[in-house]
């Protein structure tokens, strides 16, 4: 089944969503579909799924024109998407999940659960799927759990098979199993559009790219006769260095010691166990691992947020096993927190007040009980512009930004202080690429002015650029260690996975 | 376009504010009055559904206005009843500012007169101007100390404060009943509980009986307006007030920031309380001059509609307060003008409420009242 | 809640918009229970409904839903459109006797209060209730299988413990004249304390007052609390009149819950539809004086309701000394006093 965009635009108001789309999807090809966040990507895929009608253009099917009505018209026609967010129930089973909707149904709406195994079992040996049709979806890892969603789509018949950013929550083990299931897919005859912003990864699977930008196709081709330099060009709209502009470290003096360090779980398990480290002032350690294995317990005990069972941390040679995140705060942790929505900002403040989240107590932002709200706006101004947060004032709420300038307001906040440890946890996660590469470069500028720096990413190329030194976290302990400049991607996956070099 | 832009003129032009933002002014200014409106014409059915002839339901509404702004003694009632659903609206909207869903303003309400009745009759003899702000003081600490059993539970425990604060609803009923049997607070030569009267000394006085002796409205408005002033000062231009308001966006946010989580709770039940506290004493010392079991009248349960009402805003909760209290003084008139029962005031405030609970539902019923950006999904 | 406020509300409109335009204006404030709690408000509305029948006048009342109500209620019947504003009940006493003071050309009138002194434009309508509650305490110790009669009341203040005072000094004056052993429980005219629900509208309550009464022995129940009764009365009738009767305060209970009536041995009644119609009357023909207006047994202010369904279980030998009594007490060769 072949699918033609043609001329599609597609409004909200004033903003324009798509401009004059034109698209091919064709049966048997991988289509890369490449662009930053707010780029109108969504949208589009929305357009194509019936969730919105489109204000001009059309969609052709096989060369003839359709119109969706709803998500159901483009379901019967054959389309399916697999959402970056999944849609399952976690109490219940794959099989449960995969016919929500669709029920097969005996007599008297008897539940005939078991055609819908024997279904399931047909999708999983046809595209060499393994899931276990009766395990709970709560038990299954998460690249599982999306090859669920896909067997979803084709229990639907669906000919073409739209991917969103599918690979933003899976390790790289995953990521290359999940390829396999790809390329199945597509030599089956399948039509497949794969929407991310990761260039490595779209040029691997596609077969043809087609990049958008403000809402417009502005380039594409064949993925093997492009690099990736030029794709991010054409996805920005300006050059971006890829390499992190790194000089070589020179660590000074231990700033951060942590001395066989337990911190436990909410449920009393053990997440970090007899953790050992030790940061230097002007270098970047990084801490690479699959998410869950005690990255983010670590973190929060590191920065105040979480009680220590047991070791001791100091900084600077003083005790703060035990001290709250304001006062580490106040020594000179910086504090990049992993869930930004949550924890880092809050969303319906205005970025000025974002902006003194965590030193509004600070003599330069109140004076008795009162906020100096004019020192604290001007202050935001001044760092909104240097960090380049893109808004029209500093009085926007922080919900409106995107998710790029949501973290430059934190970046903003926790290093335009004078600080002298960082920490930082998926600083980029989620992020496009122009915003990636400002933060890096403030990570290193921060590392060159002498601060100790902790970075903690699931992404093994953003630890690979950053770091001077790397270790490797796995259930709990750091499990293997290896040099910046030396690392090879592959031993540092490895250990990633638990295998012991 | 970048950051190596002179930083100078671009952070200045950062410091504009942004236009009011359409959606915002729809939410806080169209669906209130579309929801009072919609109210209003639903409370018309339900009279004409119980055979009320339109003349008279055309009548009722009228005699609505004039109770409740036609005549200086109607805006004085309107004062009168708008002054403690204000003040202990204003606690409650502290509390969901901060994340804490206090359903307990009328026990608050309770201990706090209670206590202010009790300093309002021991002292005989002292000034006015000691006596009237002694007794205040005393209202205000009753209630926010008995607000800051619930906030302490919560904080040391994780009790939960929509059940902790309904329990103590319920302990200061019987509390209040034991009290005014107590010899020295039950009124001489009364086998009810009523509690003695409170001495002219610790009165609200009455600020218009120079015009006329039955023109209520007294000192309490006075009380209203300082604390609507008081309150938004504490919410935004204080450090305490940004605390209370980060934590109760986002928890999470609040501990990242360093903010001590229990004591924000004590603190802002504490506050919360105190306010309800003050509209007990404005109940005792400015419109019944003793405590009975029943004095609150409710008005601490429905000065959680004036906060929802009021979204949360001192200006919002003032506006709110003053309805209410006009609805309350206009219904009355209804009455006694239309023959209507109060209850319809009853049906009609509650049809606010669900309207401004459901604001798309307002927008469903009148989409020409708001622009069409906000309709983004499906055509 | 919605239930009763929709009720209220459709009562409230068909009772109110009666009035025509007429040169005298009768207004009334109730207490807190509502114009149609079968009891207390609504004998009292009665009396000016009755007026509006017989002397074409003009009635108006504000329900009072609140005790902060009381004070506004009066303040907006102010203002010349009322000819006489009756207030009812006890609990209105200091909102009637400020607004008096601050209004000395308005008439008042209120039910259940004495002033003491007299307040000039203030005609208090007071009952000799332990009267007629000194026939139901006979009537009651007469007809108990188990010996054992209960009461409650709703506030402790001297209007509802009236009734409490001679139901008990009834029933022990039963028990002095056969030499029977009918014991009264929740009430002790001595220490004058006994149970209260302190409300006078929480049906619930009625129930479960007249449910610890009943495990207690009781067989006969006399709540005093208006509304509160009919609580009573739902579970007198679910255990059926075998093992529970009640006997019904202020009207005729039998007429004015006819659902239930059945469930009434009688009713104390207390006749302010007709001292309120009397008051208005009076005011009408221009002798209205500030003082107190007695309804006694002898007037016909008070009173016992007829057996009605009960009538063939009572009986004749008591009803014949119900009747002596009853002349006993009109002559004051009894004294109902205890």
């Amino acid at each position: 089944m072949n699918i033609e965009l043609r001329g599609i635009t597609k409004r909200f108001g004033s903003l324009v969503a798509n401009r004059d789309v034109n698209m091919d999807i064709r049966a048997g090809q991988v289509l890369g579909l490449l662009g930053e966040n707010g780029a109108g990507k969504s949208t589009l895929m929305n357009v194509l799924c019936g969730l919105y009608r489109p204000n001009e253009g059309q969609i052709l099917i096989d060369g003839k024109p359709v119109a969706f009505d709803g998500p159901g018209d483009a379901i019967a026609a054959g389309i399916g998407m697999v959402h970056q967010h999944f849609m399952l129930i976690p109490v219940f089973t794959v099989a449960e999940n995969v016919v929500l909707g669709v029920e097969p149904t005996g007599p008297l709406d008897h539940l005939d659960l078991k055609k819908a195994r024997e279904q399931v079992r047909e999708i999983n040996d046809t595209y060499g799927l393994e899931v276990d049709p009766d395990a709970l979806i709560e038990t299954l890892p998460v690249g599982i759990q999306q090859r669920v969603e896909i067997i979803k789509v084709l229990f639907r018949s669906a000919e073409v098979v739209i991917f969103d950013e599918p690979t933003a929550v899976l390790t790289p083990q995953e990521v290359e199993d999940f390829f396999k299931i790809v390329r199945g897919l597509r030599d089956d005859g399948k039509a497949i559009v794969f929407i991310t912003h990761k260039l490595n990864e779209i040029i691997e699977i596609a077969d043809r790219i087609s990049v958008l930008r403000g809402g417009e196709i502005v380039g594409g081709g064949d993925p093997s006769e492009m690099t990736e330099a030029e794709l991010a060009e054409m996805m920005v709209g300006r050059p971006v260095s890829f390499a992190v502009d790194k000089t070589p470290a020179r660590p000074g003096e231990p700033l951060l010691e942590v001395r066989d360090l337990v911190v436990l779980r909410d449920n009393d398990d053990i997440a970090v166990n007899h953790v050992s480290m030790t940061i230097h002032r002007g270098e970047v350690v990084g801490i690479a691992g699959v998410q869950g294995n005690g990255q983010t317990p670590l973190v929060e005990a590191l920065t105040g947020l979480r009680q220590v069972a047991g070791g001791e941390v100091r900084f600077k040679g003083e005790d703060i096993t035990h001290a709250g995140a304001r006062k580490r705060h106040q020594l000179g942790f910086a504090h990049i927190p992993e869930d930004r929505q949550r924890t880092g900002l809050v969303p319906a403040f205005s970025i000025a007040e974002n902006m003194v989240l965590d030193c509004y107590y600070d003599d330069r932002f109140s004076r008795g009980p009162n906020m100096l709200w004019k020192v604290v706006n001007e202050t935001a101004a001044r760092n909104a512009a240097e960090f380049d947060v893109r808004a029209p004032s500093v009085f926007e709420a922080v919900r409106k930004l995107s998710g790029g300038n949501q973290q430059k307001v934190i970046v903003a906040r926790e290093l335009s202080r004078d600080t002298e440890m960082l920490i930082a946890a998926q600083p980029t996660r989620g992020l496009d690429v122009g915003s990636i590469e400002y933060i890096h470069g403030r990570i290193m500028h921060a590392r060159d002015e002498g601060d100790g720096v902790l970075i903690v990413s699931s992404e093994l190329d953003e630890i690979l650029a950053l770091s001077d030194r790397i270790l490797v976290m796995f259930e709990g302990r750091i499990v293997a260690e290896f040099d910046g400049a030396t690392a090879e991607k592959s031993k540092v996956g490895l250990a990633m996975a638990g295998a012991v070099a | 376009m970048t950051y190596q832009d002179p930083t100078g003129k671009l952070s200045e032009k950062l410091l504009d504010r942004a236009a009011p933002d359409r959606a915002a002014f729809e939410d806080l200014v169209i669906v209130p009055l579309f929801a009072v409106v919609v109210a209003l014409i639903l409370g018309a059915l339900t009279m004409l559904a119980t055979n009320v002839d339109l003349a008279t339901i055309g009548k009722s509404y009228v005699a609505l206005l004039n109770g409740s702004v036609g005549s200086l003694n109607a805006i004085s009632e309107t004062l009168t009843a708008a002054a403690p659903l204000t003040l202990a609206g204003l606690g409650l909207a502290l509390g969901f500012r901060a994340g804490l869903f206090n359903i307990g303003a009328e026990g608050q309400i309770l201990v706090g007169g209670m206590a202010t009745v009790i300093v309002g009759f021991s002292f005989p003899g002292m000034p006015a101007a000691i006596h009237l702000p002694l007794a205040l003081l005393a209202g205000a600490v009753a209630g926010g100390l008995y607000a800051s059993i619930a906030g302490w539970l919560r904080a040391a425990t994780g009790a939960h404060e929509v059940i902790s604060t309904i329990m103590l609803n319920l302990i200061s009923y019987r509390l209040i009943d034991y009290m005014l049997r107590l010899p020295f607070i039950q009124r001489e030569g009364r086998a009810d509980p009523v509690s003695k009267s409170v001495l002219e000394s610790a009165e609200l006085p009455r600020l218009l009986s120079f015009i006329d002796p039955n023109l209520r409205v007294h000192a309490g408005i006075f009380l209203m307006f300082a604390a609507v002033a008081a309150v938004y000062w504490l919410l935004f231009r204080t450090r305490l007030g940004f605390e209370f308001r980060t934590s109760g966006e986002s928890p999470d946010a609040a501990r990242y920031a360093g903010m001590r989580a229990g004591l924000l709770i004590v603190l802002v039940m504490g506050l919360a309380g105190a306010l309800a506290g003050l509209a007990g004493a404005n109940q005792v010392l400015g419109v019944l001059g003793r405590a009975t079991p029943g004095f609150s009248a409710g008005i601490g349960f429905d000065a959680i509609s004036v906060a929802l009402l009021g979204r949360s805003h001192p200006i919002g909760v003032l506006l709110a307060g003053l309805l209410f209290g006009a609805l309350e003084a206009g219904g009355r008139q209804m009455q006694v003008d239309a023959g209507v029962s109060i209850d319809l005031i009853g049906i009609i405030q509650a049809l606010i409420i669900v309207f401004i609970a459901a604001p798309l539902l307002v927008r469903a019923l009148f989409p020409w009242g708001f622009s069409k950006l906000t309709k983004t999904s499906k055509e | 809640m919605l239930n009763k406020t929709l009720r209220a509300a459709v009562a409230g409109t068909f009772l109110a918009t009666g009035a025509m335009a007429a040169d005298f204006t009768a207004c009334q404030v109730t207490d807190t229970g509502g114009i149609d709690d079968n009891s207390f408000n609504q004998t009292a509305w009665k009396g000016v409904l009755d007026a509006q029948e017989k002397l074409g006048i003009d009635g108006r009342y504000l329900e009072s839903q609140a005790e902060t109500d009381y004070e506004a209620n009066i303040n907006s019947l102010l203002g010349g459109q009322c000819d006489v504003i009756i207030t009812v009940g006890f609990l209105l006493g200091d909102a009637t006797a400020a607004a008096a003071k601050a209004n000395p050309d308005q008439k008042f009138s209120i039910v259940d209060y004495a002033y003491d002194p007299a307040i000039p434009n203030v005609l208090g309508q007071v009952y000799s209730t332990d009267e007629a509650a000194f026939l139901a305490g006979y009537l009651a110790a007469g007809m108990t299988k188990t010996g054992v009669l209960g009461t409650f009341g709703g506030i402790n203040i001297p209007p509802v413990t009236i009734f409490m005072d001679g139901f008990y000094n009834g029933a022990m004056y039963y028990n002095a004249q056969k030499g029977a052993n009918v014991t009264v429980l929740g009430w002790n005219p001595d220490s004058r304390e006994g149970l209260f629900t302190n409300n006078f509208d929480s049906l619930d309550d009625g129930r479960a007052f007249a449910q610890n009464l009943y495990d207690e022995g009781a067989d006969i129940v006399l709540p005093v609390a208006g509304p509160v009764g009919l609580g009573s009365a739902a579970l007198a009738d679910e255990l059926g009149t075998d093992k529970m009767k009640i006997i019904g305060v202020d009207a005729d209970l039998y007429e004015t819950d006819p659902e239930k009536g059945y469930v009434y041995l009688t009713s104390i009644t207390k006749r302010m539809d007709s001292t309120v119609y009397d008051v208005i009357e009076r005011t009408m023909n221009g002798q209205f004086v500030g003082g107190l207006l007695v309804g006694t047994l002898e007037s016909g202010g008070v009173g016992l309701a007829p057996y009605h369904d009960m009538e063939d279980l009572v009986p004749d030998e008591l009803k014949a000394e119900i009747e002596t009594i009853r002349a006993g007490i009109i002559d004051g060769s009894i004294k109902v006093g205890g």
